[in-house]
Protein backbone atom coordinates (compact mmCIF):
# COMPACT_ATOMS: atom_id res chain seq x y z
CA UNK A 1 0.00 0.00 0.00
CA UNK A 2 2.81 2.30 0.56
CA UNK A 3 4.03 1.93 -3.01
CA UNK A 4 0.40 2.87 -4.26
CA UNK A 5 0.90 6.16 -2.39
CA UNK A 6 3.79 6.79 -4.36
CA UNK A 7 3.20 6.60 -7.77
CA UNK A 8 0.75 9.85 -7.15
CA UNK A 9 3.26 11.60 -5.42
CA UNK A 10 6.12 10.79 -8.37
CA UNK A 11 2.93 11.88 -10.37
CA UNK A 12 2.73 15.13 -9.10
CA UNK A 13 6.45 15.63 -8.62
CA UNK A 14 7.43 14.92 -12.08
CA UNK A 15 4.71 16.85 -13.76
CA UNK A 16 5.38 20.08 -12.02
CA UNK A 17 9.19 19.65 -12.49
CA UNK A 18 8.36 19.57 -16.20
CA UNK A 19 5.57 22.46 -16.13
CA UNK A 20 8.14 24.44 -14.62
CA UNK A 21 10.89 23.38 -17.24
CA UNK A 22 8.32 23.98 -20.03
CA UNK A 23 7.07 28.14 -18.93
CA UNK A 24 11.03 28.94 -18.91
CA UNK A 25 11.46 27.33 -22.26
CA UNK A 26 8.53 29.16 -23.11
CA UNK A 27 10.11 32.42 -21.73
CA UNK A 28 12.92 31.92 -23.25
CA UNK A 29 11.63 31.59 -26.49
CA UNK A 30 9.34 34.73 -26.42
CA UNK A 31 12.58 36.62 -25.35
CA UNK A 32 14.63 34.77 -28.14
CA UNK A 33 11.75 36.40 -30.40
CA UNK A 34 11.58 39.47 -29.32
CA UNK A 35 15.38 39.93 -30.01
CA UNK A 36 15.66 38.31 -33.46
CA UNK A 37 12.46 40.00 -34.80
CA UNK A 38 14.82 43.05 -34.54
CA UNK A 39 17.39 41.39 -36.25
CA UNK A 40 18.08 41.09 -40.07
CA UNK A 41 18.74 38.00 -41.82
CA UNK A 42 21.80 38.81 -43.52
CA UNK A 43 20.75 36.47 -46.42
CA UNK A 44 17.25 37.06 -47.12
CA UNK A 45 17.45 40.48 -46.58
CA UNK A 46 14.08 41.35 -46.14
CA UNK A 47 12.81 39.33 -43.31
CA UNK A 48 14.29 39.30 -39.97
CA UNK A 49 16.02 36.51 -38.41
CA UNK A 50 13.18 35.42 -36.58
CA UNK A 51 10.93 34.91 -39.88
CA UNK A 52 14.24 33.34 -41.92
CA UNK A 53 14.65 29.63 -41.96
CA UNK A 54 17.84 30.38 -43.89
CA UNK A 55 20.86 28.53 -42.27
CA UNK A 56 22.55 31.63 -41.33
CA UNK A 57 18.98 32.95 -39.34
CA UNK A 58 19.21 29.93 -37.45
CA UNK A 59 22.40 30.15 -36.24
CA UNK A 60 21.93 33.64 -35.24
CA UNK A 61 18.69 32.10 -33.25
CA UNK A 62 21.06 29.81 -31.69
CA UNK A 63 23.38 32.66 -30.57
CA UNK A 64 20.72 34.70 -29.20
CA UNK A 65 19.64 32.16 -27.22
CA UNK A 66 22.74 31.04 -25.55
CA UNK A 67 23.45 34.75 -24.78
CA UNK A 68 19.84 35.03 -23.17
CA UNK A 69 20.66 32.26 -21.20
CA UNK A 70 24.17 33.63 -20.04
CA UNK A 71 22.29 36.46 -19.00
CA UNK A 72 23.20 38.91 -21.77
CA UNK A 73 20.53 42.08 -22.44
CA UNK A 74 19.05 42.40 -26.17
CA UNK A 75 20.48 45.71 -26.15
CA UNK A 76 23.73 43.74 -25.37
CA UNK A 77 23.17 41.12 -28.20
CA UNK A 78 22.10 43.48 -30.82
CA UNK A 79 25.57 45.72 -29.88
CA UNK A 80 27.19 42.09 -30.29
CA UNK A 81 25.60 41.69 -33.82
CA UNK A 82 26.38 45.25 -34.96
CA UNK A 83 30.20 45.50 -33.95
CA UNK A 84 30.34 42.37 -36.44
CA UNK A 85 27.78 43.07 -39.04
CA UNK A 86 27.23 47.35 -38.52
CA UNK A 87 24.07 48.81 -38.24
CA UNK A 88 22.72 47.15 -41.32
CA UNK A 89 21.72 43.77 -39.30
CA UNK A 90 18.92 46.17 -37.47
CA UNK A 91 15.89 46.18 -39.09
CA UNK A 92 15.45 49.86 -37.09
CA UNK A 93 18.25 51.38 -37.81
CA UNK A 94 19.54 53.46 -34.14
CA UNK A 95 18.93 56.90 -34.20
CA UNK A 96 22.45 58.00 -34.17
CA UNK A 97 24.97 60.14 -36.70
CA UNK A 98 23.99 60.29 -40.33
CA UNK A 99 21.04 58.26 -39.22
CA UNK A 100 19.96 61.17 -36.83
CA UNK A 101 19.72 63.22 -40.09
CA UNK A 102 17.59 60.76 -41.86
CA UNK A 103 15.12 60.32 -38.83
CA UNK A 104 14.91 63.77 -38.01
CA UNK A 105 16.29 65.89 -41.42
CA UNK A 106 12.59 65.81 -42.92
CA UNK A 107 10.61 67.50 -39.63
CA UNK A 108 13.54 69.70 -39.30
CA UNK A 109 13.29 70.82 -42.46
CA UNK A 110 8.74 71.20 -42.21
CA UNK A 111 9.67 72.83 -39.54
CA UNK A 112 12.02 75.59 -40.82
CA UNK A 113 10.06 75.55 -43.94
CA UNK A 114 6.78 76.29 -41.80
CA UNK A 115 8.57 79.15 -40.28
CA UNK A 116 9.69 80.47 -43.07
CA UNK A 117 6.36 80.73 -44.46
CA UNK A 118 4.37 81.83 -41.30
CA UNK A 119 7.32 85.09 -41.17
CA UNK A 120 6.80 85.76 -44.96
CA UNK A 121 2.86 85.86 -44.24
CA UNK A 122 3.35 87.95 -41.35
CA UNK A 123 5.18 90.40 -43.95
CA UNK A 124 3.02 89.85 -46.66
CA UNK A 125 0.39 90.96 -44.15
CA UNK A 126 1.96 93.92 -42.11
CA UNK A 127 3.07 95.08 -45.45
CA UNK A 128 0.08 95.63 -47.07
CA UNK A 129 -1.94 98.77 -46.53
CA UNK A 130 -5.32 98.81 -45.30
CA UNK A 131 -7.72 98.98 -48.12
CA UNK A 132 -9.63 102.61 -48.32
CA UNK A 133 -13.31 102.48 -48.32
CA UNK A 134 -13.31 103.55 -51.87
CA UNK A 135 -11.41 100.36 -52.51
CA UNK A 136 -13.73 98.32 -50.91
CA UNK A 137 -16.62 99.30 -53.15
CA UNK A 138 -14.86 99.41 -56.19
CA UNK A 139 -18.25 99.03 -58.34
CA UNK A 140 -20.24 101.50 -59.51
CA UNK A 141 -24.56 101.14 -58.95
CA UNK A 142 -24.59 100.37 -62.80
CA UNK A 143 -22.82 97.44 -62.25
CA UNK A 144 -24.47 96.43 -58.69
CA UNK A 145 -27.51 96.64 -60.20
CA UNK A 146 -27.00 94.49 -63.23
CA UNK A 147 -25.16 91.98 -61.00
CA UNK A 148 -28.25 91.91 -58.24
CA UNK A 149 -30.19 91.21 -61.70
CA UNK A 150 -28.78 88.25 -62.90
CA UNK A 151 -28.80 86.65 -59.40
CA UNK A 152 -32.33 86.99 -59.13
CA UNK A 153 -32.55 84.96 -62.69
CA UNK A 154 -30.58 82.68 -61.32
CA UNK A 155 -33.47 81.63 -58.65
CA UNK A 156 -35.42 78.51 -58.80
CA UNK A 157 -38.86 79.56 -58.42
CA UNK A 158 -38.67 82.19 -61.42
CA UNK B 1 14.06 102.22 -46.20
CA UNK B 2 17.21 100.52 -44.21
CA UNK B 3 14.70 98.85 -42.04
CA UNK B 4 12.16 97.57 -44.75
CA UNK B 5 15.83 96.40 -46.74
CA UNK B 6 16.79 94.27 -43.41
CA UNK B 7 14.40 91.73 -43.11
CA UNK B 8 14.22 90.47 -46.22
CA UNK B 9 18.20 90.22 -45.83
CA UNK B 10 17.17 87.71 -43.17
CA UNK B 11 14.93 86.08 -45.46
CA UNK B 12 17.02 85.22 -47.79
CA UNK B 13 19.43 83.96 -45.56
CA UNK B 14 16.55 81.59 -44.54
CA UNK B 15 15.78 80.83 -47.76
CA UNK B 16 19.42 79.96 -48.75
CA UNK B 17 19.75 77.64 -45.51
CA UNK B 18 16.71 75.84 -46.24
CA UNK B 19 17.78 75.60 -50.22
CA UNK B 20 20.78 73.95 -49.07
CA UNK B 21 19.05 71.75 -46.53
CA UNK B 22 16.61 70.12 -48.90
CA UNK B 23 19.87 69.67 -51.42
CA UNK B 24 21.33 67.73 -48.75
CA UNK B 25 18.63 65.49 -47.77
CA UNK B 26 17.96 65.17 -51.75
CA UNK B 27 21.48 64.10 -52.11
CA UNK B 28 21.34 62.11 -49.08
CA UNK B 29 18.31 60.11 -50.37
CA UNK B 30 19.34 59.99 -53.62
CA UNK B 31 22.75 57.98 -52.59
CA UNK B 32 20.66 55.96 -50.34
CA UNK B 33 18.57 54.66 -52.76
CA UNK B 34 21.17 54.23 -55.58
CA UNK B 35 23.50 52.50 -53.32
CA UNK B 36 23.63 48.87 -53.82
CA UNK B 37 20.99 47.63 -50.97
CA UNK B 38 22.86 44.59 -50.27
CA UNK B 39 26.20 45.60 -49.51
CA UNK B 40 27.00 44.92 -46.12
CA UNK B 41 29.56 47.81 -44.86
CA UNK B 42 32.89 45.52 -43.44
CA UNK B 43 33.01 46.77 -39.79
CA UNK B 44 35.20 44.44 -38.89
CA UNK B 45 38.05 46.00 -41.25
CA UNK B 46 40.97 47.72 -38.62
CA UNK B 47 40.03 45.85 -35.58
CA UNK B 48 41.22 42.65 -34.01
CA UNK B 49 40.35 39.93 -35.59
CA UNK B 50 37.94 37.52 -33.54
CA UNK B 51 39.58 34.68 -32.27
CA UNK B 52 38.68 31.24 -33.75
CA UNK B 53 38.14 27.76 -32.38
CA UNK B 54 36.85 24.76 -34.05
CA UNK B 55 37.45 21.17 -35.12
CA UNK B 56 41.06 20.64 -37.90
CA UNK B 57 38.93 19.55 -40.81
CA UNK B 58 41.33 16.57 -41.29
CA UNK B 59 42.75 16.08 -38.11
CA UNK B 60 41.09 15.66 -34.59
CA UNK B 61 42.69 18.97 -33.47
CA UNK B 62 41.06 22.21 -32.57
CA UNK B 63 42.91 25.17 -34.89
CA UNK B 64 42.83 29.09 -32.98
CA UNK B 65 43.93 32.53 -34.55
CA UNK B 66 46.11 32.79 -31.76
CA UNK B 67 48.37 30.28 -32.58
CA UNK B 68 49.28 32.13 -36.11
CA UNK B 69 49.79 35.31 -34.01
CA UNK B 70 52.72 37.27 -35.26
CA UNK B 71 51.82 35.83 -39.14
CA UNK B 72 50.48 37.13 -41.62
CA UNK B 73 47.03 35.27 -42.53
CA UNK B 74 44.62 35.06 -45.04
CA UNK B 75 41.27 33.86 -43.84
CA UNK B 76 39.14 32.45 -46.53
CA UNK B 77 35.02 31.23 -46.11
CA UNK B 78 34.33 28.60 -48.46
CA UNK B 79 32.23 26.00 -48.55
CA UNK B 80 31.57 22.77 -51.18
CA UNK B 81 28.36 23.82 -52.36
CA UNK B 82 29.44 27.32 -53.08
CA UNK B 83 29.78 27.86 -57.06
CA UNK B 84 31.97 30.92 -56.66
CA UNK B 85 34.29 29.57 -54.45
CA UNK B 86 34.91 26.97 -57.16
CA UNK B 87 35.95 30.09 -59.55
CA UNK B 88 38.92 31.38 -57.14
CA UNK B 89 40.14 28.03 -55.74
CA UNK B 90 42.95 27.11 -58.18
CA UNK B 91 43.61 31.17 -57.50
CA UNK B 92 43.74 30.40 -53.35
CA UNK B 93 46.54 27.15 -54.31
CA UNK B 94 48.37 29.95 -55.92
CA UNK B 95 48.68 32.45 -53.44
CA UNK B 96 49.73 28.95 -51.16
CA UNK B 97 52.03 28.12 -53.77
CA UNK B 98 53.56 31.50 -53.29
CA UNK B 99 54.27 32.41 -50.08
CA UNK B 100 54.61 28.86 -48.91
CA UNK B 101 58.26 29.29 -48.08
CA UNK B 102 57.50 32.35 -45.88
CA UNK B 103 57.04 31.17 -42.26
CA UNK B 104 55.00 34.49 -41.74
CA UNK B 105 52.48 33.32 -43.80
CA UNK B 106 49.29 31.47 -43.01
CA UNK B 107 46.26 30.29 -45.13
CA UNK B 108 43.41 29.47 -43.66
CA UNK B 109 40.35 27.62 -44.74
CA UNK B 110 37.42 28.01 -43.01
CA UNK B 111 34.62 25.63 -44.23
CA UNK B 112 31.38 27.20 -43.88
CA UNK B 113 27.40 25.94 -43.27
CA UNK B 114 28.81 22.84 -45.10
CA UNK B 115 28.91 18.70 -44.41
CA UNK B 116 32.28 17.31 -43.32
CA UNK B 117 32.28 14.39 -46.08
CA UNK B 118 31.59 16.82 -48.65
CA UNK B 119 34.05 19.49 -48.03
CA UNK B 120 36.91 16.90 -47.90
CA UNK B 121 34.97 15.57 -51.23
CA UNK B 122 35.63 19.02 -52.86
CA UNK B 123 39.21 19.49 -51.62
CA UNK B 124 39.91 16.12 -53.16
CA UNK B 125 38.10 17.00 -56.69
CA UNK B 126 40.07 20.43 -56.62
CA UNK B 127 43.51 20.28 -54.67
CA UNK B 128 44.15 21.30 -51.53
CA UNK B 129 47.13 22.78 -49.91
CA UNK B 130 46.48 24.01 -46.87
CA UNK B 131 44.68 24.01 -43.53
CA UNK B 132 40.89 23.84 -43.01
CA UNK B 133 39.15 24.71 -39.86
CA UNK B 134 35.15 23.59 -39.48
CA UNK B 135 32.90 26.35 -38.70
CA UNK B 136 30.21 24.74 -36.39
CA UNK B 137 27.23 26.06 -36.17
CA UNK B 138 28.59 29.56 -37.82
CA UNK B 139 30.29 30.67 -34.98
CA UNK B 140 33.39 31.66 -36.82
CA UNK B 141 31.34 33.01 -40.11
CA UNK B 142 29.16 35.01 -37.77
CA UNK B 143 31.73 36.34 -35.71
CA UNK B 144 33.56 37.68 -38.58
CA UNK B 145 30.31 38.87 -39.80
CA UNK B 146 30.10 36.76 -42.75
CA UNK B 147 26.91 36.35 -44.91
CA UNK B 148 27.59 34.99 -47.99
CA UNK B 149 30.67 32.59 -49.09
CA UNK B 150 33.41 33.63 -50.70
CA UNK B 151 34.61 36.03 -48.52
CA UNK B 152 38.28 36.69 -47.39
CA UNK B 153 40.41 38.32 -44.58
CA UNK B 154 43.36 39.29 -44.73
CA UNK B 155 44.93 39.63 -40.84
CA UNK B 156 48.01 41.55 -40.27
CA UNK B 157 50.98 40.34 -38.02
CA UNK B 158 49.01 42.52 -34.50
CA UNK B 159 46.27 40.50 -35.37
CA UNK B 160 44.53 43.09 -37.32
CA UNK B 161 42.02 42.78 -39.82
CA UNK B 162 43.12 45.04 -42.92
CA UNK B 163 41.39 43.89 -45.40
CA UNK B 164 37.98 42.26 -46.63
CA UNK B 165 37.00 40.71 -49.83
CA UNK B 166 33.50 39.78 -50.75
CA UNK B 167 33.37 37.70 -53.91
CA UNK B 168 36.14 35.17 -55.29
CA UNK B 169 39.61 36.19 -55.77
CA UNK B 170 39.48 36.49 -59.63
CA UNK B 171 41.47 38.59 -61.81
CA UNK B 172 42.18 41.86 -60.57
CA UNK B 173 41.38 40.99 -57.06
CA UNK B 174 44.00 38.45 -57.39
CA UNK B 175 47.10 40.56 -58.23
CA UNK B 176 45.35 43.11 -55.65
CA UNK B 177 45.57 40.61 -52.77
CA UNK B 178 49.05 39.47 -54.02
CA UNK B 179 50.96 42.38 -54.53
CA UNK B 180 48.85 44.82 -52.73
CA UNK B 181 47.83 43.44 -49.48
CA UNK B 182 50.17 40.71 -48.88
CA UNK B 183 53.43 41.20 -49.94
CA UNK B 184 53.12 44.77 -48.29
CA UNK B 185 52.29 42.96 -45.25
CA UNK B 186 54.90 40.33 -45.44
CA UNK B 187 57.59 43.26 -46.03
CA UNK B 188 56.90 45.11 -43.59
CA UNK B 189 56.12 47.77 -46.35
CA UNK B 190 52.56 48.07 -45.71
CA UNK B 191 50.84 51.68 -45.33
CA UNK B 192 49.77 51.45 -41.89
CA UNK B 193 45.54 52.09 -42.14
Amino acid sequence: MKRLLFIPLFLILFTSLSTAQTLNEDQLQQRVREVSKTLRCAVCQSESVWESNAELAIQMRDIVRERLIQGESPDQIRAYFVSRYGDYILLKPRAFGLNLLLWGGPFLLLIIGGTFLFRTLRKWVAETAPASPEELSPIDEKSRRRIEQEIRGLEPDK
Amino acid sequence: MAETKSPSVGIRGWQIALLVGILGLIILFYKGLWGNPNFIPPVLVGTQAPEITGPDLYQPKEVSLSQFRGKVVVLNFWASWCLECKLEHQNLLAIQKRFAQNPNFVLLGVNYQDKEDLARQYLQEHGNSFEHVRDVKGRISIDYGVYGVPETFVIDQNGVIRHKQIGPIVGETYTFLVERMIEPLLNGTATTS
